[in-house]
């Protein structure tokens, strides 16, 4: 793409003062404040119907266990309300042209059906809403309508429709439309609302589109999906955290009246408790990398399990023990004397006995074979790259790495930086990380943004 | 298990060494456990197959020389299978079995076949020659062959050779038989000693009382006859093709060299009779047993079949054309061809011979005597420990 011989003397361009960052977990959120915040406007382009991204999900966050939700509700609500932040929810990038210092992106937005700007939050349409579906924020642990809000403190703060669950969408219009006649405020709730497409022009692009948790499903031997109380994390993260579907209580997985698998307050609590590392990491027959977070999030679940149910008897399985970061070594030290049972030891399989799950595992710091009963299963499920990275990666002319990390310019010197100049990268997308250090990144890409538009330096032409 | 104290010295090329005898990626295990815990057959006091990679990463041959694990092994393969380092420690235990059976082997000849498939080949082809050359010189077919044919028309096979009667024919290679049955059975019961003397007698760490002996004594029975152990594993067609193998191979094995003078008689015997039906079993069973074992080899899947040592492919062809010489002659008889029946008999017994010599004592088909002794033995040590309570038996946590 040798665009400088039609520019002719503009071969040295000035750089477009707008970014746009894609994705808008808290990598996405932190970069999108700090470029805002120096002055320069941002597009900040998420998938969902909020930001957020994981980190809203979680009650609590390791290893200091500060309220997850103290720290990034403000973020998120301040990018709401930035007047320099254009937050595009709902919205994919389709089109990357141009080239560093002007990019031309095309962004399609898909309709919320419900209008931003008149929506009073009511959920008096949602009260009467027959659509439902399971809830992606509350990782399935719980049905949602069809018109919904991701939760309580979703940005924005507004109604949306999923078509997918919506009886008049699904019928073209034969049904339904209850929604419609319930809402208070006129012409808010459109049925008939169409995607658009945007066309904007940006000088830098931050990539922030984070992670999926491992399909637990794919290793049969640990019965996920089969045996209700097999959870993954992100499940248990739900449970644990007030604003869930069980009011913050540990509960069994119960059948409701329509034969949904869901959490309710009153499922009943267990007794055992049972976490398994390195579910889908470390793993040659899926992925072999090291997931990073999951044994610190472990130690956190145990953690708070105990917190919530003292009497319940806790226990890890573990192949090594990766606490790696400042305080996390004490955080484990702290959870073993808190009497939370870790076994060195990875867990073969489990079977359903009479409701009660048996775990056949190697203790191997004491040479002998434990067939363990639990109530619950925890599976320490592992990160992987989020949907769609292949041809985002295309799209925007950046290399992703054969397990579909974005490739770092230089693993030591240059992390955050990619190949194509403009482009940046940070929190999980470039490779599994907690929050601490996606956050450093984030600023970091953010830096790398301001410098490129502050220096007024010409960007070569990739 | 195994004594600690002697067993401590460390040979660093004892992971390339036992490359020969089988392949995997045993150097990385990373000890997570997955294998041990899935195995179906391991348990308190014999745990594998980690503990075998974790003794074979430290190179402590001589504790592995003395280990009992490999035997308790039947390769199903689960743990090779879910290996999240694709050490393949199912493999592991496959080769240690070949090298163990070296190992026992005091004429060293073992080795010699186990790391050389020419000096196998060499000396399959001198036995087979011994056998073609001693009936063509010594029981040449007699010059009135065509004449011996019964009332039904089929070949009376007694009869066939020059200057013995038919009853003396059976008799010689009864003879024959016995002569081998001693060679062999002398080599694998002294081989059986030498492990017993490794796996128990070395073993300073447990006393067994000589009442464990008795008591525990129809395990060994038991386990040769059922094969009750591979039962366990969760493939239950594998344990299934091996019994059909392992019968088949055992009821021809007693037939041929125990009830020769009533099988190999001058008659046609109905379809329905005993020997017939026994012959058509066993012949069953092993083709049956060879056609799976051939396509999966071939295909390398399951993970068991992956790799295949010189050692399996001579055993299975070894296998096939005994029993598909055995066919031809069966076919033959019946339909009174005398002189092919004459010389697919040699034939037959060309590679029957030294199949049985090489196979048995030196080779694969030893762990049918090594394998329920192992069980054996580990039930002696397991009792032993039981009867000191050493054994922690409650896991603390349930
Ligand atoms: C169970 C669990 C517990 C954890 N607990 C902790 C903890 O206690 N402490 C800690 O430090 N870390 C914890 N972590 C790790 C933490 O979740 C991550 O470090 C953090 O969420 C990374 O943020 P991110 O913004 O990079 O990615 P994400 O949070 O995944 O955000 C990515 C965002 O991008 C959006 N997106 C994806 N693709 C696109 C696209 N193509 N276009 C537009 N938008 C897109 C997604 O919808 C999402 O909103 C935990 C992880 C798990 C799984
Ligand atoms: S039309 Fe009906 S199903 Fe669809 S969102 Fe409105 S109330 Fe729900
Ligand atoms: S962080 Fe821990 S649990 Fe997660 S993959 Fe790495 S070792 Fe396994
Ligand atoms: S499953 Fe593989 S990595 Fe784990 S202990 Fe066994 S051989 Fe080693
Ligand atoms: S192959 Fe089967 S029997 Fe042998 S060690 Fe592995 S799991 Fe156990």
């Amino acid at each position: 793409m040798n665009s400088s011989s039609e520019n002719g003397n503009e071969f040295h361009q000035k750089v477009h003062p707008d970014t746009l960052v894609i994705g808008a977990g808290i990598a996405g959120i932190q970069a999108s404040l700090e470029i805002a915040n120096a002055g320069y406007k941002v597009y900040l382009v998420e998938k969902s119907g909020t930001i957020g991204g994981h980190m809203a999900m979680f009650d609590k966050t390791f290893p200091t266990l500060d309220c997850a939700a103290c720290i990034l509700t403000p973020k998120m609500v301040e990018v709401g309300q930035h007047s320099r932040i254009d937050l595009l929810t709902c919205s994919e990038v389709t089109e990357v042209n141009g080239y560093p210092g002007a990019f031309k992106v095309k962004i399609h937005k898909k309709a919320r059906f419900v209008d931003q700007q008149l929506c009073i939050g009511c959920g008096s349409c949602a009260a009467k809403c027959p659509g439902k579906a399971p809830s992606e924020f509350d990782s399935g642990t719980a049905l949602r309508k069809a018109i919904y809000i991701p939760f309580p403190q979703a940005v924005p703060n507004k109604y949306l429709i999923d078509p997918e669950s919506c009886l008049y969408m699904q019928t073209d219009g034969k049904k339904c439309g209850v929604c419609v006649k319930f809402c208070p405020v006129n012409d808010c709730i459109d049925l008939h609302a169409m995607d658009e497409e945007l066309n904007i022009e940006v000088g830098n692009i931050v990539i922030a589109t984070g992670f999926k948790i491992f399909d637990a499903k794919k290793v049969a031997r640990f019965g996920y999906g089969k045996f209700p109380n097999v959870l993954t994390s992100l499940e248990l993260e739900r449970l644990i955290n007030a604003g869930g579907p069980t009011e913050g209580k540990i509960t069994f997985r119960t059948k409701d009246k329509k034969g949904n698998w869901v959490f309710k307050p009153d499922g009943g609590a267990p007794d055992s408790v049972a976490i398994i590392h390195c579910v889908g990491s470390r793993d040659e027959n899926c992925n072999a990398y090291c997931s990073k977070v999951c044994c610190m999030y472990s130690l956190k679940l145990a953690h708070l399990v105990k917190e919530k149910l003292p009497a319940t008897a806790v226990y890890e399985y573990f192949i090594d023990m990766r606490a790696f970061g400042k305080g996390y070594e004490e955080f484990y030290q702290r959870i073993k004397k808190e009497g939370v049972h870790m076994i060195r030891g990875k867990t073969a399989k489990i079977e359903e006995i009479k409701g009660s799950l048996k775990l056949r595992s190697e203790d191997i710091l004491n040479n002998r074979i434990i067939e363990q009963l639990a109530d619950m299963v925890i599976l320490a499920v592992g990160l992987e790259p989020s949907d769609g990275v292949k041809q985002l990666s295309e799209m925007i002319g950046v290399e992703i790495d054969a397990n579909g990390w974005y490739k770092e310019l230089d693993s030591l010197l240059d992390p955050v930086g990619t190949a194509r100049q403009g482009v940046t990268i940070a929190g999980v997308c470039q490779g599994p990380k907690d929050i601490p250090d996606t956050v450093a990144q984030a600023s970091a890409a953010a830096a790398r943004v301001l410098q490129s538009i502050e220096s007024l330096k010409e960007v070569e032409f990739i | 298990m195994g004594g600690l104290t002697m067993n401590t010295r460390v040979n660093p090329d004892f992971e390339k060494e036992l490359q020969k005898y089988g392949k995997g990626n045993w150097n990385e295990c990373f000890h997570c456990g997955n294998c041990t815990a899935i195995c179906p057959l391991s348990e308190d006091g014999f745990l594998f197959p980690r503990n075998s990679i974790r003794t074979l990463q430290m190179g402590l041959e001589k504790k592995l020389e003395t280990s009992i694990e490999p035997w308790l092994c039947y390769y199903c393969g689960d743990c090779s299978e879910t290996c999240p380092r694709d050490a393949n420690p199912g493999e592991l235990m496959m080769a240690l079995r070949r090298y163990l059976t070296t190992r026992y082997d005091w004429t060293g000849l073992s080795k010699k076949f186990y790391t050389s498939a020419v000096w196998e080949y060499a000396a399959i082809a001198i036995i087979a020659l011994l056998v073609i050359v001693s009936f063509l010189v010594f029981l040449p077919l007699r010059p009135d062959a065509a004449l011996m044919v019964n009332e039904s028309g089929g070949v009376m096979i007694n009869s066939l050779v020059a200057g013995v009667s038919p009853d003396r024919f059976v008799t010689l290679i009864e003879y024959g038989d016995w002569l081998m049955a001693v060679i062999v059975g002398g080599l694998l019961i002294t081989n059986i000693f030498n492990m017993y003397y490794k796996t128990i007698i070395a073993d300073k760490t447990v006393k067994i009382p000589l009442s464990a002996y008795f008591k525990e004594f129809w395990q060994l029975i038991y386990n040769f006859v059922t094969q009750a152990s591979f039962s366990k594993c969760e493939k239950r067609s594998y344990w299934l093709g091996h019994l059909l193998l392992m019968t088949g191979y055992t009821i021809m094995f007693i037939i041929v060299v125990v009830f020769l003078p009533y099988f190999q008689i001058e008659e046609v015997v109905p379809v329905w009779h005993w020997q017939r039906l026994l012959g058509y079993y066993a012949t069953f069973g092993i083709l049956f047993f060879l056609g799976i074992v051939i396509f999966q080899r071939l295909r390398k899947n399951p993970i068991t079949m992956k790799f295949s040592h010189a050692s399996d492919w001579i055993f299975i062809i070894m296998l096939a054309l005994t029993t598909l010489t055995g066919i031809i002659l069966h076919i033959f008889r019946l339909a009174g061809m005398v002189e092919a029946t004459y010389y697919t008999y040699i034939i037959h017994l060309a590679v029957l011979v030294p199949m049985i010599v090489i196979e048995v004592p030196f080779s694969k088909w030893s762990h049918l005597a090594y394998r329920p002794f192992a069980i054996y033995f580990s039930k002696l040590k397991l009792a032993t420990l039981k009867e000191k309570s050493v054994r922690k038996l409650a896991p603390a946590i349930s």
